[in-house]
C-alpha cells in the first residue's frame, strides 16, 4: 500500500481528537478554570495527554485567552537559555501549556514553576505521574476507544478480538497501537 | 457548484520537471472574502512528521464574492511525486479563502514518466 493511502497515515492519526471517558470537554474545560488554569494532565504513554493538551490551546484560545506551548523532549529539552527566553516572553495573560513535565529535573521543576506562575495567568501540564501540579483529568485507555478509533479510520475493522490483543501487546499506548496498524497495511502488495 | 473550484488545463493530471501547470480558479462565495491565495507545492504524507515545500503562490484581494481568473505556474525540476511504504510525496495546487480558511486542493503527478515513482514496486 502506497504511505499516502494508509488510513493510519499521520494527518489522519493527527485528525483525531482526545475522548474523554466519563466527563464531557466542557466539564474538563470548567474543572480546569475552577483550579484557576494551573493542572496537570496525567496518564501513561499513548493515553491522549498531548491530544488533551492541543484540544484545551484550541478550547482557551477561542475563548480568547492566550496562550504558549511548549513541548519538552528527549530531543527538545528545556535547557536553560530555551527557559529564559520562555519567561522572558511571558505575559499576566497567558496561560503556559508546557507538555513532558516529566522531562524536567525536579529542582528545575520548581524553579519554573515558580517563575511561570509569577509572570503567567497559569500552567497546565502533561505529566506520566500525578505530584506536580493538581491533577485536572487521569488519561485512560480501553480496547474500546482503540475500536472506535480505528474504525473512524478504517471503518471495515471488524476484529475487535485482533485489536483487543494489540491492545493489550501494546499495554493500552494507543498512539504504538496506530503505528502497528500502520505498518500492517504498509505491508500490502503496494498497489 | 462548488464554492471553490480549481481547473487545469486539459484537465492534466501529470506534468513533466519544469513544465508550466495552467489553469483556471472558480470562486462564488457567500461574503467578499478579503483575500483568495492559490499556492503551489508539495507536500509528504505517511508514517512520519509531515513535509511540506511552497514553491509559489498567488494572492488575489478583495476579489469579490464570485468570479475567476486563470493563473500559469512555473514546476521546478523536482521532487518527483513518489511512494513508498514509509512515506509519499504529493504535488498540489491549493486555493484557499481568507477569512475562514475554507479550501480545495487539486494534486497531480510530477514527474518525467507521467507516473509517480513507486519505491518498492516488488
Amino acid at each position: 500500500m502506497r504511505a499516502c493511502d494508509n488510513p493510519f497515515r499521520v494527518d489522519r492519526v493527527s485528525a483525531i481528537r482526545y475522548r474523554p471517558f466519563d466527563m464531557t470537554f466542557e466539564r474538563i474545560f470548567d474543572r480546569l478554570a475552577a483550579m484557576d488554569y494551573r493542572a496537570a494532565i496525567v496518564g501513561p504513554e499513548g493515553a491522549g495527554k498531548t491530544t488533551l493538551l492541543e484540544d484545551l490551546q484550541k478550547a482557551l484560545e477561542d475563548k480568547g485567552k492566550r496562550t504558549r506551548m511548549v513541548f519538552v523532549n528527549d530531543t527538545s529539552p528545556l535547557d536553560h537559555g530555551t527557559r529564559r527566553r520562555l519567561l522572558a516572553q511571558l505575559t499576566r495573560d497567558c496561560i503556559v501549556l508546557l507538555d513532558g513535565a516529566d522531562a524536567i529535573g525536579y529542582a528545575t521543576w520548581v524553579c519554573l514553576k515558580r517563575a511561570i506562575l509569577s509572570r503567567a495567568s497559569g500552567l497546565v501540564i502533561t505529566t506520566h505521574r500525578p505530584g506536580r501540579l493538581p491533577p485536572l483529568i487521569q488519561c485512560e485507555t480501553t480496547p474500546e476507544l482503540l475500536a472506535g478509533i480505528v474504525r473512524d479510520l478504517l471503518p471495515q475493522a471488524d476484529d475487535d478480538e485482533a485489536l483487543r490483543q494489540l491492545y493489550h501487546h501494546h499495554q493500552g499506548n494507543i498512539r504504538n497501537c496506530l503505528r502497528d496498524l500502520y505498518d500492517r497495511c504498509a505491508c500490502d502488495r503496494l498497489s | 457548484m462548488d464554492r471553490l473550484q480549481i481547473h487545469l488545463c486539459d484537465d492534466k493530471t501529470s506534468f513533466l520537471p519544469c513544465e508550466t501547470v495552467k489553469g483556471t480558479i472558480l470562486w462564488n462565495l457567500d461574503t467578499n472574502p478579503r483575500f483568495l491565495e492559490l499556492s503551489l507545492f508539495w507536500y509528504t504524507a505517511g508514517k512520519g512528521t509531515r513535509d511540506v515545500g511552497v514553491v509559489d503562490s498567488r494572492k488575489f484581494d478583495e476579489p469579490g464574492a464570485s468570479g475567476q481568473k486563470e493563473f500559469a505556474f512555473d514546476l521546478l525540476d523536482g521532487p518527483y511525486s513518489f511512494s513508498g511504504k514509509l512515506i509519499s510525496l504529493i504535488w498540489a495546487i491549493e486555493l484557499t479563502c481568507s477569512p475562514g480558511g475554507e479550501s480545495v486542493r487539486r494534486e497531480f503527478v510530477l514527474s518525467p514518466t507521467g507516473h509517480e515513482v513507486l519505491l518498492d514496486a516488488h
